[in-house]
């Protein structure tokens, strides 16, 4: 152990590193110098985060291991990681103007963030299920406390404590899980495991059912994502735009890991798993979805649909499968920002407002937002040519041609019944009385809903760096 | 299967004799404990709760706190033991992952103090 | 100098429909008066102060007329009396000289269909370019006093030229689908004519009516193009006439039954001649189409349109002399509709409906003598009857702007001292019609009815007794309408009273169709019906060896020459009696007969039998497919259900989120429970 270790081996964890110094430093800095120096520490973390996605570009671009191969960075993990690091980032930038108005400005929460997000890292680059663990809980553990932050309000803390019990419980299924498959195979590295699970066994299929169901949980995939909704609902809006992109990035990128690196010997079984939860996700996303009033709680129901859509791609269980769900969630994570952005500038008379009426008439209110987000919700809704249509294109083709006529024929009867509350939305901004308007939006909004905007409508006119990532990442897990 | 099952017989031993010392010392205080109350014995303890009371009451949130920030340490502790033991095997690399827990853990330490977390009132 | 006669209505049309469209676009989105005087600068006539009682053309009347109306007519008008004139070139060229064939251009190759818009122009065209471009011309000239106060005459004009367009596309077609498409064509028009008051809803109704009786009709010569195809591989009518000979006793085979070739052709394609020159059965659009403008009608629902079956079976006498049953079935429906056509037209109180039956009926005429293979007489009587059926609808025309609109015969009475040129006019196209000796008609009608006593078919004993009668019924019916409209004692003061003559843009397009109800007869006799006939129309018609019609029509006996001339004055004598003599003898008499009267008026309650076998089964039918067939079924099962049913999955899948964190934990357990259940049941084991 001792003799084997290098500082060399500490290259690869650099991002890591720098994100873990950097949180407890701007720690001290909050403890010493108060709720004076939040502005600068928000700034700070988001310069951190950013010099963490630097430092993952500049890393050589060769696949690397370290602590013995428990982890691992390579093409597959660069692109999730900055896919993590941007949702983050975003996150993080259209806080700091809900932050400041709402009065919720702690410094703990850049913070959280930065932790969180240093967990996201270390499970994207899990290399053996006690790695895996390891970043799951430091994310997990931050995400419990963000929902929570609003500590008086009795939404925010009945979201965190949810949170926290569920995540608990699926901790310890994963874990369960986890001991099984170290009891079936006799090791917690992926390598190791795909190599004695060669044939198969009931007891493993156990374990990876487990295993699984905390995967799905993090994802939150039918039946595990109860959750989602109240979550997504009661936590403070630019959280849930936290929530509803890197982590899902995260748990889709260990997901998608884990299933091609440690069990390439079973297949089937956790293709049956896969599929299942597939197709109740995005059946469920898309009914469910019809029902709401509440706009967060309606893009809780849209991202249970979108991650069913992404777990087509994986269930296919092929490199062009991993590849259409690593385009789907760059995609998802463009998407989803946008449109939060958009629900950030949901404000009146100085208070936030949730309902789908409340955009009633946007488009003579705020032609230019509600063009925006129209755009946004074509895309989610999955209407070509904008970027939502081939996150979607790409995972039912690689499900075809995988021979999963099923899944990908349900997936396209579910969209078409999910288009219906995107197109409902769009029909209230465009047709309905109009509501008075909304307070001016933050120019950090108005960025990231340009970008977002701008890359859903333009992606079709240049897919290929995308495309092109995708496919090497996607390479590089096999 | 028999042989799986053998396996397993030191814990199903082990289980019933848990249960029967559990369930021994739980029957044997009704049938001779020798029961003469008195104020002293009655009054609440050190925590402020009543001897003889209902579980389900509501207490004060700043015990959960000291708790929680009890446990940390005492895993701390818990980490540093079988540490100590193996410290001469470990070399330096063993001695810096240490200090490096311990530095975080000094962070964390530094932050709830500043935070207030450790003053009663 | 062909290309110029059928193209030179279609540029017409083009620059009248740009003026139509530029007049509609500066007068929609402004409404603004400047667009107005701009119109109005031009046109004093449609300040004509005009009466308010009985005028029912609509509102529209008070607008101001459309910008560049006048410019609209001239473009339109010129251009037709250049392919007059070039058409009468064409036709002294034509009939004394050589066929002329011309391709334009390749219109499509599919497969073996290899179809080209050509020009072919034999003596039967010639007559037909004629009829039409004067006809047409005559009208349009009309028309610009006719229509005058009018707000939208450059769409009028634009209509009407280009419905002269088809017709002589379709005169001049080479093969069969060119002839369909001027076929096709002329049916849009006359159906955009009849509703050109689209503000009327009767006008709607009949035009819808027009268009959809026309289909039946075409439905069925499509069929017959088809079989013509399928049979000989091509559409073109040289191909066509050749191989006719070799398809006699070739059967098609259809629903196990094999039917002969040539009749099937023959009777499919005689189906599309009566929908469009309304024999009976088919009518009924006919009456109806009287909605449209009096100049429409003239032009389309007398001259030339309603004559497109006629030139059809003329022009397909190849093939018609090949199957005499299907000539057996022209003769009957001709004579059927002759005489029916003649009955009704003896109770009708409408001007125009008069005239219309009339024309049913002379219709009925032509189609005897096509089928009894007397194709050049039968074309005769066309070329005749255009000429005196436009006069007596154009008269009618005048005669209802003198009575500000109305139509009703039996409101008018004595104007013969108001409008005396008018009545001088319809007094010659009447005589015409009734075929009063030497006038046009006489030569044309006496030629049909004697060949079908001359016919050796079937039907044609049937035949020339019909047409006797209803030679009888025809003078009866148009002397009363001149009885009661001009003679006797105004019925109708007020209208009387501002009655008033025409204006000279009007009374001279009768004048020359008068000249044409006197003169188209005898000059023509020889080429159409005596010895000429061979050397004029050539390879025009092809008669069959044993079809010495023309021949035999010229030894019938003296009686039988004269009877339509007796029956003729006969008519007239009972109609002078029951209407100038005795006024009150026809009504005693429709109330003796009050069900022969109400029969007749009603028309042989045809609309009424139609309206219950056909109108009312498809409603009940489109009402069921619509309510219960797509509004429960289609919609029920399909987005109305759908929907629904996604909706209570919707409320089953949010009822689930129930917001107690032990059912969401729940809810995990039992998926693992779930999942692990599968893979046990699913590997066998326990």
């Amino acid at each position: 152990m001792s003799e084997t270790f290098a500082v060399r081996e500490l290259v690869p964890v650099l991002p890591e590193i720098v994100l873990v110094l950097g949180a407890m430093t701007l720690l001290m800095v909050g403890a010493f110098r108060g709720e004076r120096a939040v502005a600068s520490i928000n700034w700070m973390a988001i310069l951190l985060l950013i010099a963490a996605g630097a430092i993952i570009v500049l890393l050589p671009a060769e696949r690397m291991e370290s602590f013995g191969g428990s982890f691992v960075l390579e093409s597959y993990a660069r692109f999730l990681k900055l896919l993590a690091l941007i949702g983050s980032a975003t996150a993080m930038l259209m806080s700091l103007d809900y932050l400041e108005r709402e009065q919720q400005n702690r410094f703990e929460y850049p913070i959280l963030i930065l932790l969180s997000t240093a967990g996201m890292l270390m499970l994207i680059s899990a290399g053996d299920l006690i790695a895996l663990y390891l970043g799951l809980e430091l994310m997990s553990l931050s995400l419990y406390v963000v929902a929570a932050i609003n500590r008086d309000s009795v939404r925010s803390t009945e979201a965190g404590l949810k949170y926290f019990v569920l995540g608990a419980l699926s901790s310890g299924m994963l874990l369960y899980g986890a001991s099984l498959i170290y009891g079936f195979t006799g090791s917690v590295n992926f390598a190791a495991i795909a190599k004695a699970s060669a044939n198969g066994g009931i007891g493993l299929v156990f374990g990876l059912v487990f295993l699984f169901a905390g995967f799905c949980f993090k994802v939150s995939a039918v039946p595990f994502h109860m959750w989602t909704p109240d979550v997504y609902e009661g936590a403070p809006t630019p959280i849930t735009a936290f929530f509803a992109a890197a982590p899902k990035v995260a748990g889709i990128a260990m997901f998608m890991r884990v299933a091609i690196d440690a069990f390439p010997n079973i297949v089937p079984q956790w293709q049956q798993i896969v599929i299942f939860v597939a197709i109740a996700s995005m059946l469920l996303g898309a009914f469910a979805a019809i029902g709401q009033r509440n706009i967060k709680r309606l893009m809780a129901y849209s991202s249970i649909g979108h991650m069913g859509f992404a777990l087509v791609g994986l269930a296919a269980g092929t490199m062009q499968g991993v590849q259409g769900v690593l385009v789907y969630m760059a995609i998802y994570v463009a998407m989803t920002l946008g449109t939060f952005a958009c629900i950030l500038s949901m404000r009146r008379d100085g208070k936030m407002v949730e309902e789908i009426s409340d955009l009633a008439g946007l488009a003579r209110t705020n032609p230019a937002m509600a063009f925006f987000l129209a755009m946004l919700l074509f895309s989610l809704a999955g209407i070509p040519p904008l970027a939502g249509f081939f996150a979607k294109f790409y995972v039912f083709l690689a499900a075809i041609q995988a021979g999963l006529f099923t899944l990908a024929v349900i997936g396209v009867l579910a969209s078409v019944v999910g288009a219906y509350y995107y197109l409902m939305i769009i029909k209230i901004m465009y047709f309905d009385e109009a509501a008075r308007p909304f307070e001016p939006m933050p120019y950090q909004l108005k960025a990231v809903l340009a970008v977002s905007g701008l890359f859903n409508v333009l992606f079709f006119v240049y897919p290929r760096p995308l495309v092109e990532a995708a496919s090497a990442a996607a390479k590089s897990l096999f | 299967m028999s042989e799986l099952l053998l396996d397993y017989l030191p814990l199903v031993i082990f289980i019933a004799v848990a249960m029967a010392i559990g369930a021994a010392l739980l029957v044997v205080p009704f049938l001779v404990a020798y029961k003469q109350p008195d104020p002293e014995k009655l009054s609440a303890y050190e925590c402020g709760f009543n001897a003889f009371d209902d579980a389900r009451m509501k207490f004060d949130v700043r015990f959960y706190l000291v708790a929680i920030l009890f446990i940390i340490f005492d895993l701390e502790v818990s980490f540093l033991f079988p540490w100590a033991v193996a410290f001469g095997e470990l070399g330096l690399f063993g001695f810096w992952s240490m200090m490096v827990f311990l530095g975080v853990l000094t962070v964390g330490f530094i932050y709830e103090w500043r935070k207030g977390a450790l003053e009663w009132d | 100098m062909y290309q110029a006669i059928v193209f030179l209505p279609l540029v017409g049309a083009i620059l009248a429909g740009l003026i139509a469209l530029a007049g509609a676009r500066a007068r929609f989105p402004s409404g603004l008066p400047e667009s107005h005087d701009l119109g109005a600068g031009h046109h004093p006539a449609h300040a004509t102060p005009h009466g308010d009682g009985g005028h029912h053309d609509g509102d529209h009347a008070a607008e101001p007329a459309a910008a560049g109306s006048r410019a609209a007519e001239l473009i339109t008008t010129s251009c037709l009396f250049v392919a007059m004139i070039l058409s009468w070139i064409g036709f002294v060229s034509v009939g004394f000289g050589q066929d002329v064939y011309l391709t334009v251009l390749n219109w499509f190759t599919v497969g073996d269909l290899k179809v080209d818009w050509a020009l072919r122009v034999d003596t039967l065209t010639a007559v037909m370019l004629v009829v039409v471009t004067s006809i047409s011309a005559f009208v349009h000239l009309y028309s610009i006093g006719y229509m005058a106060e009018e707000p939208y005459r450059p769409r009028f004009f634009c209509y009407l030229s280009l419905f002269t367009f088809a017709m002589l596309v379709l005169v001049t077609s080479d093969n069969l689908v060119q002839l369909f498409f001027g076929w096709e064509g002329v049916g849009l028009m006359s159906y955009l004519l009849i509703g050109y008051w689209y503000r009327k809803p009767e006008a709607n109704a009949a035009a819808i009516k027009a268009f959809i009786v026309n289909r039946v009709g075409d439905f069925g010569f499509a069929l017959g193009i088809f079989a013509v195809f399928m049979m000989t591989g091509a559409v073109d009518f040289g191909t066509i006439f050749a191989q006719a000979p070799a398809l006699v006793g070739k059967t098609i085979h259809f629903l196990a039954w094999d039917v002969d070739a040539l009749t099937l052709i023959c009777i499919l394609l005689f189906i599309g001649a009566m929908g469009k020159s309304a024999q009976f059965f088919l009518h009924t659009w006919l009456p109806d189409a009287m909605e449209g403008p009096t100049p429409v009608s003239a032009l389309i629902h007398a001259a030339t349109m309603v004559t497109a079956g006629v030139f059809m079976v003329a022009r397909l006498s190849p093939l018609f002399e090949l199957a005499p049953t299907a000539q057996t079935v022209v003769v009957f429906f001709g004579a059927t509709t002759a005489f029916f056509a003649a009955t009704v037209g003896l109770v009708q109180n409408d001007i125009k409906r008069i005239v219309a039956y009339s024309t049913c009926s002379q219709l009925g005429y032509m189609f005897v003598a096509m089928g009894v293979g007397a194709y050049s007489i039968g074309i005769f009587h066309l070329f005749t009857h255009a000429f005196f059926k436009a006069l007596l609808f154009l008269g009618s025309g005048s005669v209802i702007m003198a009575m500000h609109h109305q139509q009703d015969i039996q409101k008018m009475g004595g104007l013969k001292n108001k409008i005396p040129f008018t009545y001088a006019m319809m007094v010659i196209g009447t005589l015409a019609l009734t075929g009063f000796p030497l006038t046009a008609g006489y030569f044309s009608k006496d030629a049909i009815i004697e060949a079908a006593f001359a016919s050796k078919n079937p039907m044609a004993a049937y035949a020339f007794i019909m047409t006797v009668a209803a030679a009888a019924l025809t003078s009866f019916y148009s002397w009363r309408l001149i009885f009661v409209t001009f003679h006797g004692r105004p019925h109708d003061r007020h209208h009387y009273d501002r009655a008033h003559e025409s204006p000279p843009v009007i009374l001279l397009p009768l004048a020359f169709l008068a000249a044409g109800a006197i003169l188209a007869g005898y000059p023509f006799r020889e080429l159409f019906v005596g010895h000429g006939v061979e050397a004029f129309f050539r390879e025009s018609f092809k008669f069959a060896a044993s079809n010495r019609i023309l021949e035999e029509l010229h030894h019938v006996p003296y009686a039988v020459a004269m009877l339509p001339t007796f029956m003729m004055a006969l008519g007239f004598l009972v109609s002078w009696y029951f209407y100038i003599r005795n006024p009150a003898l026809p009504v005693e008499l429709a109330r003796q007969h009050d069900g022969l009267y109400k029969f007749l008026l009603n028309k042989w309650y045809i609309d009424e039998l139609y309206e219950i076998v056909f109108v009312r089964p498809t409603l009940w039918l489109g009402r069921l497919l619509w309510k219960q067939g797509d509004g429960r079924f289609i919609d029920g099962l399909g987005p109305d259900g759908v929907s629904a049913r996604v909706l209570d999955v919707t409320r089953r899948a949010m009822r689930l989120q129930t917001g107690y964190l032990y059912h969401y934990a729940f809810a995990m357990l039992i998926g693992v429970a779930a999942l692990i259940t599968w893979f046990l049941v699913r590997t066998g084991v326990g």
